[in-house]
């Protein structure tokens, strides 16, 4: 920087110092410009940037180095130019020192302008054909410069119209800008089109995001060097008044990209008429694609090119955020179309799970809308506001069918349970698949609280409305889970009556209780919205089958073993007690043959059960034998009566609940 | 009502997902299914239809204008919220048949008007960003009618700069409005973009200049290449018949207000599809409604037929829409590239008169489809969410009316 500057005041014998000259530039281009949004310090910058690289250029051609036969006319072109270049600046500086505009104003500089026009006609014609590609970076004149020099001297001109005399240069100065923008704005569509995701994504997927760790920018899709030149010309269009024709460039071809990047994301847009008539299964794998379009969406697409446009356009916040919002909107409706297409769809129970994960994904989009669209503070009368907080609402509401289909679709669960009637028992007393379906996916369901939490809160009507039941609980979510287990535990009542052995209506009982309290262990979420005491009752409940079991079958077993009129008089009367026994026996074998068929698929239950049997059973069933045994005299004749030894009880109750018919043998 | 149900809520779409659930709980003390003034009821929707198309047919040279459209949608909405409150009115009658089998009909009718209203909301925009190009035009050759800074009027002649931009912006909407009316058939939809993958190569070995509009060509946003908004149209007025006599008892009247609604839809997305640009347009639909049946029935049977000469016009047989704006977009912007065609410099008063007069016109429709064009949009997507809306509810009441 120190050195371009050393080398550049003594190359020139000008009349005025080059300093001086520079500054008047400076406030030349700084108020010279058209536009009032333009960021005038920035333009200004970048102008001397490139205003400085001209002279180190044209240095360069006076160095001794570079004497080829060849360069030699180019080097003279390029001095005239930079002469002349100086010239018209000065001319810039002078009409911009008066304070008012002259009347009339001061005499044109014609043949200097005609012949800088000349000169740019002729370089834009090189560019034009097509002969040699522009190349900013190692650009001989630096154009963009230049161009801006020619809609100063255009807007400059102008106001000489009524002077006929100059209608020529006037035409000409037009034109010659006019080519100048359209050059630039075929340019800017080329450079618009390097864009690095829509070219990929035509070949191969875009590579997933979530590698690319916590770098939580997204990244541009043109590199900063192109992103600086769509900058310069995008200042350059607009400050001679292609504002329109730039922007409009710049719009098609990013709403393209965007169309394009979308279709490489796998979830194509479907008709609302197709998704209708879409099975199940089919739409079921679109849900995913189009949570990942969603998500990738707002969370990259739509910052990366608010990002890009607010670079590229730093001089026009107007049309940057139009442009940010039509976008946005774009982006945003299409991907709302498909869960309101699937919500229309006939519910079914199946559903519940993806149209939360919609749910979730548009409540996230939400969130991140919010950041995006309302971060910079708007004033409350700016229009865009209005249209933000519409955009908002667009998928609040949309969300809300989600939130509604997914209240209706859990509520129908009611439905389900209360018309599942199937009129055979289950055999053995086993789980029922209603427990298990319905835990399951109450289960699954939980995996959702906060959601379902939200969902019902938002919505949940109860249908019997003004009862206690808004009041009991404010958490709607939990009391219509509440509501369902209640209604599985009667809907699981009422098939226990379908047993007609009331010992086997109980282990069924038990088994569905067990099922349930296991699957609610298992689950914190639902634990901690059933509560408590709910669990406390239930937990009384599984205890008071467990009693009723014993009671319905070892009581009047236990009833053989008791010593009440065995003795008369202190006398033990041996066929009472042959009888006892025989009866004993009987029972026991009994038991043992159809309770093994039984069964109790929860292993700590079934330890359970056969301890307290055991327990009850054994100590009673070997006091009594060892008090009575001696009345049976010895031999064969006892073994008839006496056919268990108290081991073999124990055995034999192991043998319970195991869901295969066991028989003993008749005899050891 | 239910209609006055979504007042003072601030989030405009979301109050209309309360469901009928929540309105019935707020109503059901107000009304009881059975309303004795029921026949003024549905006379009075009759009437507020009837008003509608006597409206629309009242200043017949703004027949398809955008306004004119606006006000269509506007008394689509209005007459699918009375119809709403209507079946709510009637929720028991509507759970029996053969009423029920008639509203879920509409109701099937009603959700194919959904990817209509999709596919002409992208038509919407198409015309949007022609209109960016009118304004080009206008700019570049109004501007030089009314600058002066002393505040006086004062004309300067129009300068060559501006009129070469005039023409190559005219040049481009030209090669755009072209582009669609060669691509409207399905068949041509989905292109890529115009150019080849490599810009740089083909920049280098040809002339990079590209006279033609192609950098504002649009990608298509199809949502299939066999989509076609004029079978659409079809499927929607499909087996729409008027209710016959006994019909109309069985249902104790109800029969019309369906009818009448759906007949309403079918209009309404089939004027659509006449005034907007959008794949594969088609107008041939079958409108089998008794000319003197309805109050309504003559004002809209001759709107129909009006639209239906419109495009029948040998100027218009091609056009992409018919919305009366795209026409005088055409038509001054041809005149205007025939003037400029032949013009020299400096042009003589005639001339530039008629140039300023063309500009004018192009300037006069530039800014009522810059201010009408988004509203439009935006009616088109509240159309949608009403009727999923209505959709949904009507539904509801089909399945839990009885409770």
């Amino acid at each position: 920087m120190e050195k371009s500057e050393r080398r550049l005041i003594p190359q020139k014998s000008n009349s005025f110092s080059f300093s001086s000259h520079r500054n008047k530039l400076q406030r030349t281009l700084s108020l010279g410009f058209i536009n009032p949004n333009s960021n005038e310090k920035k333009t200004a910058e970048f102008l001397k940037n490139h205003i400085k690289e001209g002279h180190k250029n044209k240095k360069s051609e006076n160095e001794p180095n570079n004497k080829n036969a060849d360069n030699a006319e180019e080097a003279n072109h390029i001095l005239k130019f930079a002469t002349l270049l100086q010239e018209i600046d000065l001319f810039l500086a002078t009409v911009n020192d008066l304070e008012q505009p002259a009347e009339p104003p001061p005499e044109l500089p014609e043949p200097v302008i005609s012949k800088f026009l000349d000169m740019v006609e002729k370089v834009i014609t090189k560019y034009c054909s097509g002969d040699e590609p522009w190349v900013p970076e190692d650009d001989d004149h630096p154009l963009l410069a230049t161009i801006n020099r020619v809609a100063i001297i255009n807007s400059e001109i102008i106001k000489h119209y009524s002077n006929s005399k100059y209608t020529r240069i006037i035409d000409r100065s037009g034109s010659i800008l006019h080519r100048c923008m359209v050059f630039l704005e075929d340019e800017f569509h080329l450079l618009l089109l390097e864009d690095h995701n829509a070219n990929l994504c035509c070949i191969i997927p875009p590579p997933p995001k979530e590698t690319e760790g916590n770098s939580e920018k997204p990244s541009l899709p043109y590199t900063s060097k192109i992103v600086e030149r769509l900058r310069g010309i995008a200042d350059s269009m607009i400050s001679a008044g292609y504002v329109t024709e730039c922007c409009q460039a710049f719009a098609t071809a990013r709403h393209n990209a965007f169309r394009s990047i979308i279709s490489s994301l796998g979830y194509e847009r479907s008709s609302i008429d197709d998704i209708l008539r879409m099975p199940w299964e089919a739409l079921e794998g679109q849900i995913p694609m189009w949570i990942k379009s969603c998500q990738h969406t707002i969370k990259e697409v739509i910052p990366c090119e608010r990002e890009l446009v607010e670079k590229v356009f730093s001089c026009n916040s107007k049309f940057s955020s139009d442009f940010f919002q039509n976008l946005a909107r774009e982006a945003i409706i299409y991907h709302l179309t498909f869960p309101e297409a699937v919500v229309m769809t006939t519910q079914s129970i199946e559903k519940l799970f993806k149209v939360l994960d919609m749910y979730e994904t548009l409540k996230e989009s939400e969130l991140l809308i919010d950041s995006l669209l309302l971060s910079e503070g708007e004033a409350d009368d700016d229009p865009s506001l209005s249209y933000n907080l519409d955009l908002k609402s667009e998928v609040k509401s949309t969300r809300l069918y989600l939130g509604e289909a997914a209240v209706a679709i859990f509520c129908d669960l009611e439905r389900s349970i209360k018309d599942d009637s199937s009129r055979s028992a289950m055999p053995g007393g086993a789980v029922h698949p209603l427990t298990r379906y319905v835990m399951n996916y109450l289960k699954l369901v939980c995996e959702y609280k906060n959601t379902m939490e939200h969902i019902f809160k938002e919505h949940y009507k109860p249908a019997h409305h003004n009862d206690d039941a808004a009041d009991d609980n404010n958490n709607p979510f939990a009391a219509e889970l509440t509501k369902l287990m209640d209604l599985l535990n009667e809907n699981i009542e009422e098939k226990s009556r379908l047993y007609k052995d009331v010992s086997l209506s109980y282990i069924f009982l038990m088994n569905n209780g067990g099922y349930m309290g296991q699957k609610i262990k298992g689950s914190e979420e639902i634990s901690m919205l059933l509560g408590a005491s709910w669990a406390r009752k239930r937990f009384s409940e599984l205890r008071q089958y467990h009693k009723n079991y014993q009671r319905e079958t070892w009581t009047k077993i236990l009833a053989c073993l008791k010593d009440d009129g065995l003795t008369v008089k202190g006398i033990v009367q041996k066929t009472v007690l042959k009888e006892r026994f025989k009866s004993f026996n009987s029972m026991f074998e009994d038991i043992h043959r159809t309770q093994s068929a039984w069964v109790v698929s929860d292993e700590q239950l079934k330890s359970e059960l056969k301890i307290s049997v055991s327990a009850v059973l054994v100590p009673a069933y070997r006091s009594f034998t060892g008090r009575f045994e001696q009345h049976l005299g010895s031999g064969r004749h006892r073994e008839k009566y006496i056919r268990f030894s108290p081991e073999d009880i124990e055995k034999y109750i192991e043998d319970l609940f195991e869901g295969t018919p066991m028989s003993m043998p008749r005899r050891r | 009502m239910p209609a006055t149900d979504y007042q003072g809520s601030s989030v405009p779409f979301a109050s209309l997902g309360r469901s009928i659930l929540s309105i019935r709980r707020d109503q059901v003390h107000s009304m009881d299914g059975h309303d004795p003034s029921t026949e003024q009821e549905l006379e009075s929707f009759q009437r507020r239809v009837s008003d509608l198309f006597a409206d629309l047919s009242s200043s017949p040279d703004q027949i398809l204008s955008l306004a004119w459209i606006r006000k269509l949608l506007e008394g689509f909405l209005v007459s699918l919220e009375e119809f709403r409150v209507i079946l709510f009115n009637h929720r028991a009658a509507v759970t029996r048949p053969p009423l029920d089998r008639m509203v879920s009909d509409f109701f099937e009718r009603a959700v194919k008007a959904l990817d209509l209203c999709n596919a002409v909301r992208d038509g919407v925009g198409q015309v949007c960003q022609w209109n960016k190009h009118v304004e080009i035009v206008v700019q570049s050759l109004a501007s030089w009618c009314e600058v002066d800074e002393s505040g006086a009027k004062k004309t300067r002649p129009f300068g060559e700069g501006q009129l070469r931009r005039g023409k190559k912006t005219l040049m481009d909407l030209n090669f755009l409005i072209m582009d669609e009316k060669e691509s409207a058939s399905a068949s041509h939809r989905n292109r890529s973009f115009g150019r080849s993958k490599d810009p740089h190569k083909s920049s280098s070995s040809s002339p990079s200049h590209l006279s033609s509009g192609v950098h504002f060509r649009s990608l298509s946003w199809s949502v299939s290449r066999t989509w076609s908004a004029a079978r659409q149209l079809q499927n929607i007025a499909a087996n729409l018949n008027a209710p016959r006599g006994h019909d109309v008892t069985a249902t104790a009247g109800l029969a019309m207000p369906v009818y009448t609604i759906s007949t309403v839809l079918v209009f309404t997305m089939w004027a659509l599809v006449a005034a907007v640009p959008c794949q594969d347009r088609g107008l041939q639909i079958h409108f089998s409604i008794p000319r003197n049946g309805f109050v309504w029935s003559p004002a809209l049977l001759s709107l129909h037929e009006k639209i239906v000469e419109e495009s029948k016009r040998k100027d218009r047989r091609n056009a992409n829409g018919l919305m009366k704006e795209i026409y005088q977009i055409e038509k001054s912007s041809h005149q205007l590239l025939e003037l400029l065609d032949g013009v020299e410099m400096p042009m003589g008063e005639e001339k530039e008169n008629q140039l300023k007069n063309s500009v004018q016109e192009l300037e006069n429709v530039c800014e009522i489809l810059k201010g009408g064009l988004e509203p439009l949009e935006r009616q088109i997507r509240e159309v949608f969410h009403r009727i999923v809306r209505s959709r949904t509810e009507g539904l509801d009441s089909l399945s839990h009316g009885n409770e």
